[in-house]
């Protein structure tokens, strides 16, 4: 097991029961700087454990660190202001509302989401709302939705529901993205491209933790890999090593690996 | 002369609790099964209790021919029947299109509002907003009188007849006897829960929970051990503690009406194929339709039971009141939907139990607090709720 | 009574209910917040305002609360009695929003369906105390003080009969004639044969109903009685359904809405001024020509005509109207109301993009109880005395019905809703001339029965009611390009 001197997330002891079962059992993680792949087998606990981290969900135990401060049962609104923002597993698109604004929601910090700005609307109002416009307009040419900008969300296919849902934490610009398995369902350009894009934001400061069943995918793109099984870190490595333990083979990868 | 106390409220909340529980039942068997927080809920109690009325005193209502009407137990009877072909019918002609088209939890709510607006002015434009009453006998109460003196508890029961009170009986029990009974209810009600949950593995079902079966006879053996024992009454002139309970033969009727339909409901949805069907869809209604459960036949039985239920509340309301008008649901719905809510919506036995602590506090409520609370009685079944919601927002119990 | 003064007290109550309706679009059209005891900040906006209004001691059979005397302490100003009347309504709308906050604190954070349960809960439970509580508003006795702002000024007028006819009459007839244009805008597309054969229809139909019911009741024989009788309500019901239509026919451009239109606008026009012509020619009667010509006009107001209060107080509450219509309009066309609206649709969402969605719930819970405070405040000044049983859990149950049929989520849906609403409620009321009048209770439960069985199709065959949910466009003003 490699050790992260200097992490962004630290969580200790994290533990989360439904009735009798044990969906995260005393589970620590430390998950630095760059991209770091979460795997394990289906009920790993790996959704779970966003859900945890990120509010969404009351830990029955343990500890949360983003950034040096304590996160732990936080709400999820506030986690995301202090820059930690995830997607979801299955996408969360708003159907009534268009994918522009669908988008438009996205960015922080926009004055126009303070009431008061709503109904005087200062000089800061404007600048912002044209600047969130350019920016979604530009996510949605990136992520190849801009021809449906102005169709309902509810309308989309589920592939692009999945890039409406990863374009929306983008456009957050948070410093670290718990990304639940964004690349399920995605034609493999576009999987290309979106990869490409995660490493453009890597040099650019932003980290990554990435849930991926795809083990070629993990190789490629990960510096640091953990395994989760059955509520627990079994290992964690580099890819490689990680790829050639025994446990994980046994647990996850199987043997033709 | 003793004068009414606690013992006596918490008699009255008891029988509110009885009503309550036959409402609580069927909307919690709604708002599980077929997933509508039935807002017409208050308004069906009205249309059973009325639906006795056009029986038992057409007379009363305009559109109904008069042919003289049938006692009230015939009446009840039938009118609850009808009430239940009420039920399919909302299902069949209202809510079951709106499940065929996916409708989301707040189109439900505002169906089920209008579908009490149609209700109420339904019976309002049939009889009118007066209040109204049964055709039946009158049912004098009677006063149970405890008196505790220091050679024991002594009872007398007295009547008012034509303006005069008049003593019944008297009898009386020593310490000795007094503590043999409650020693001997307490160790049958323990034994007997014992043994019912001696061969319980994990997986038997008990059509009674042991833990009501021990309660129950507990009470039995109270009630048989108080008859037998019976001794010569004390003189009540030093009584150190002394208290009025005011029953009636409605009280017995209430309390054993709603125990027998809720034993049935019981057995009904842990002993039948249906209740099993039933129970499922409760659970994951996509999961049972591919199972093979007839979802639209579960949904059908669930409102027609719950239309029942609420025309049993209808009726026991408005004989126990000995008042109708049109109002009368909807000042059970706010306690009814406290009870379920409290009870925690997919359990019937929750239900049932907070129908009787919502009932019970209701009228202790109004016993303990000063007298110009009394009007604020569903503001306390209210309070309750919210403080619930709060704490604890999935209810007492959860899943049973 | 004619058919103008009918008019302009069904108007004012339109549009004190769709100020109502209002702010429930903005906390269940918008914001997807089930509240069912909307109908308490109605009521504490009433109480409010006429209780920081009201001078003490006006009345020896009122025992609640000391009013403030607002209404009074600006008397040395002119106007000042409108100037207390502002700052008590201000006061009032401000009670109701604290009051929503503090029930929304522990409350909003429930399931959809506990926070409706909850909700009419404490209405009903503050209704009660309101009703119960004499040291508090006078309980069930009710306030009879009510200030009437500006009440003592009316009728006004210049002292000269032809310069006031001149004054009010011209922008009376202007407004119908502008009613007119819109609507002939509507239909011109049509050509002539197919508009008169609509008409044709629509008269035939009209008649026949009318001759149906008459001959079928027998008891009403006298077909000069039930003119009179009945013209006012059906007038009202032919200029809604003009309305209507000629939305539908704008919106959709289907012909059959556009016939509509122009047929129900031609009643309209021989309703609203031929019975007053066959008046003035059969028995020289003017007056009814008059009033519902120069509908702002009252010539038997005063020594010279002029202004009546009721006329006044209708535009009063048509600009507190078109005030709430633009605020609303400005906060949902915002970012903020584009985080509303996402709460409405899934709040994990803004939730998890950083929104505070507790905050947004309760400040639109908060605004939305405002709006209502301020239609309860004007419902008071409106009625003259209130008591607590003008606000039962039905008044929340027809705002919610008027929004569903106008369209949720569509500020201008809440106000055709509101009117289709009430003239099924108060427009069918004609009906009852042609019943014995101790049904009178009967007919107004069936007419509930109907409104409950329309609310019912409607969600099913129209949910989102009759114009849907409205468009957005956040204006940036100077050069700011709008969403293209
Ligand atoms: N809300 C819930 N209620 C009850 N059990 C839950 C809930 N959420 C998750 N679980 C259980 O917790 C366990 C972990 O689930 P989780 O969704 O975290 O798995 P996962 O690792 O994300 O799996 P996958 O790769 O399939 O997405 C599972 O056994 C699941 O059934
Ligand atoms: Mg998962």
């Amino acid at each position: 097991m490699t050790e992260i001197h200097n992490p962004i997330l630290d969580v200790q002891g994290l533990e989360k029961h439904f009735g009798g079962i044990t969906a995260i059992g005393g589970l620590d993680m430390r998950v630095g700087e760059g991209i770091t792949g979460l795997i394990g087998p289906n009920g790993a606990g790996k959704t779970t454990f966003f859900n945890c981290v990120t509010g969404a969900l009351t830990p029955d135990a343990g500890r949360v660190e983003f950034a040096d401060g304590d996160i732990t049962g936080k709400r999820p609104s506030a986690v995301a202001q202090e820059g930690l923002v995830r997607t979801f597993q299955i996408p969360r698109e708003l159907p009534e509302m268009t994918v522009r604004e669908n988008l438009q929601l996205a960015p922080r910090g926009q004055s126009g989401e303070r009431l008061t700005q709503a109904w005087l609307r200062g000089d800061e109002f404007a600048t912002d709302e044209v600047r969130v416009r350019e920016k979604a307009t530009e996510m949605a040419e990136f992520l190849e939705i801009d021809h449906v900008l102005d169709a309902k969300a509810g309308t989309l296919s589920g592939g692009q529901r999945k890039l409406l849902e990863l374009a929306r934490v983008l456009l957050t610009e948070p410093d670290m993205i718990l990304l639940d398995e964004p690349l399920a369902g995605v034609n493999p350009t576009l999987e290309q491209k979106i990869l490409d894009r995660i490493h453009d934001l890597e040099s650019q400061g932003y980290s990554f933790l990435f849930i991926e069943h795809d083990i070629d995918v993990i190789m490629e793109t990960c510096e640091r890999v953990v395994v989760m099984h059955q509520g627990q870190v079994l290992t964690s490595g580099e890819p490689a090593d990680v790829k050639s333990d025994d446990r994980v083979i046994e647990a996850y990868l199987g043997e033709e690996v | 002369m003793a004068s009414a106390g606690l013992l006596d409220a918490l008699l009255q909340g008891l029988i509110t609790g009885m009503i309550i529980a036959a409402g609580a039942l069927g909307l919690s068997l709604i708002y599980s099964i077929a997933e509508v927080p039935n807002f017409a809920h208050g308004d069906m109690i009205t249309i059973g209790a009325y639906l006795a009325l056009a029986l038992n005193k057409p007379g009363a209502i305009p559109f109904v021919p008069e042919f003289g009407g049938l006692p009230l137990i015939a009446a009840g009877v039938l009118g609850v029947a009808v009430a239940g072909s009420t039920g399919a019918i909302y299902e069949v002609a209202i809510f079951r299109r709106f499940r065929s088209k996916g409708a989301d939890l707040i189109t439900m709510v505002i169906v089920s509002l209008g579908l009490a607006l149609v209700l109420r002015n339904v019976v309002l434009f049939l009889v009118g907003s007066g209040n109204i009453n049964y055709d039946t006998e009158r049912v004098t109460n009677t006063n149970v009188e405890l008196y505790l003196t220091g050679n024991g508890l002594s009872v007398q029961t007295v009547q008012r007849q034509a303006g005069d009170l008049v003593t019944l009986g008297e009898w009386g029990y020593g310490w000795l006897s007094l503590l043999a009974i409650v020693v001997v209810a307490a160790a049958v009600g323990v034994g007997v829960y014992r043994w019912r949950s001696d061969d319980a593995s994990f997986e038997t079902v008990h059509l009674v929970s042991p833990r009501v079966f021990g309660v129950a006879s507990g009470i039995v053996a109270l009630a048989a051990l108080a008859t037998v024992l019976q001794g010569a009454p004390h003189t009540i002139d030093a009584a150190v503690w002394s208290t009025s309970v005011g029953v009636s033969i409605k009280y017995g009727v209430i309390i054993g009406l709603t125990l027998v339909t809720m034993l049935a409901m019981n057995l009904l949805l842990k002993g039948t194929k249906t209740g099993r069907a039933m129970r499922a869809t409760a659970d994951n209604m996509a999961l049972a339709e591919i199972r093979g459960v007839n979802i639209n036949r579960v949904q059908l039985v669930v409102w027609v039971l719950a239309a029942l239920l609420t025309a049993l509340a209808g009726v026991l309301t408005g004989w126990f009141a000995s008042n109708l008008n049109p109002n009368m649901g909807f000042s059970l719905l706010l306690p009814i939907f406290a009870a379920v809510i409290m009870g925690g919506i997919t359990s019937p036995y929750g239900a049932v139990l907070a129908s009787l602590i919502i009932g019970v506090s209701m009228d202790v409520g109004v016993f303990l607090l000063p007298a110009e609370f009394a009007t604020y009685r569903t503001a306390i079944a209210f309070v309750i709720l919210i403080g619930v919601l709060l704490v604890k927002p999935e209810g007492l119990w959860g899943d049973v | 009574m004619a058919l103008a003064d009918f008019f302009i007290s069904l108007l004012t109550f339109v549009t004190i209910y769709s100020l109502f309706g209002l702010g429930l679009n903005v906390k269940f059209g918008f914001t997807g917040l089930i509240d069912f005891g909307h109908v308490a900040y109605f009521m504490i906006g009433a109480y409010v305002t006429v209780f920081v209004a009201m001078p003490a001691g006006l009345s020896e059979t009122y025992e609640g609360l000391t009013g403030l005397g607002l209404a009074t302490a600006f008397a040395g100003v002119p106007g000042g009695d409108l100037l207390g009347w502002l700052v008590a309504l201000v006061v009032g709308m401000a009670a109701a929003a604290l009051v929503s906050l503090l029930v929304g604190i522990p409350t909003i954070r429930l399931r959809e369906d506990y926070l409706a349960i909850t909700a009419l809960g404490i209405a009903t439970i503050l209704n009660a105390v309101f009703h119960n509580e004499r040291w508090l508003f006078n309980g069930a006795f009710g306030i009879r003080e009510v200030h009437e702002p500006l009440s003592g000024v009316f009728p006004i007028g210049t002292g000269s009969f032809q310069l006031n006819l001149l004054l009010f009459g011209l922008p009376s007839v202007a407004i119908l004639g502008y009613a007119a244009y819109r609507t002939a805008k509507v239909v011109r597309p049509l050509g002539v044969r197919p508009a008169l054969l609509g008409t044709g229809a629509t008269l035939a139909l009209a008649g026949s109903v009318v001759f149906v019911i008459t001959t079928m009741t027998g008891l009403v024989v006298d077909l000069g009685v039930l003119a009179l009788n009945v013209d006012n309500t059906i007038a009202f019901v032919l200029l809604v359904g003009s309305v209507v239509a000629g939305r539908a026919a704008l919106t959709e451009t289907d012909h059959i809405g556009a016939l509509l239109a122009l047929a129900s606008a031609l009643l309209f026009t021989l309703w609203y001024l031929g019975q007053p012509l066959v008046a003035l020619v059969a028995d020289g009667e003017t007056a009814d020509l008059l009033l519902n010509l120069f509908w702002l006009y009252d010539a038997t107001a005063g020594s010279a005509g002029g202004l009546d209060y009721d006329r006044f107080f209708f535009l009063f509450t048509l600009a507190f109207l078109v005030g709430a219509y633009l605020w609303v309009e400005r906060t949902v066309n915002s970012p903020y109301g584009r985080v509303l609206r996402a709460v409405r649709e899934d709040e994990s969402v803004p939730e998890a993009l950083g929104k505070p969605t507790f905050r947004y719930k309760i400040q639109s819970l908060m605004f939305g109880s405002a709006l209502a405070g301020a239609a309860g405040g004007l419902w008071a000044a409106n009625i003259g005395f209130i008591d607590p049983t003008q606000f039962a859990s039905t008044v929340t149950f027809f705002a919610y019905t008027a929004v569903i049929i106008g369209g949720t989520a569509n500020n201008r849906g809440v106000v055709l809703g509101t009117a289709v609403f009430w003239v099924i409620n108060s427009g069918t009321r004609f009906l009852d001339d042609f019943f014995p009048s101790e049904y009178a209770q009967q007919l107004a439960a069936l007419r509930l029965i109907l409104i409950g069985a329309l609310l019912i199709v409607i969600l099913y065959y129209r949910p989102e009611g009759m114009l849907g949910e409205q468009d957005y466009d956040i204006n940036l003003g100077r050069g700011g390009a709008s969403d293209d």
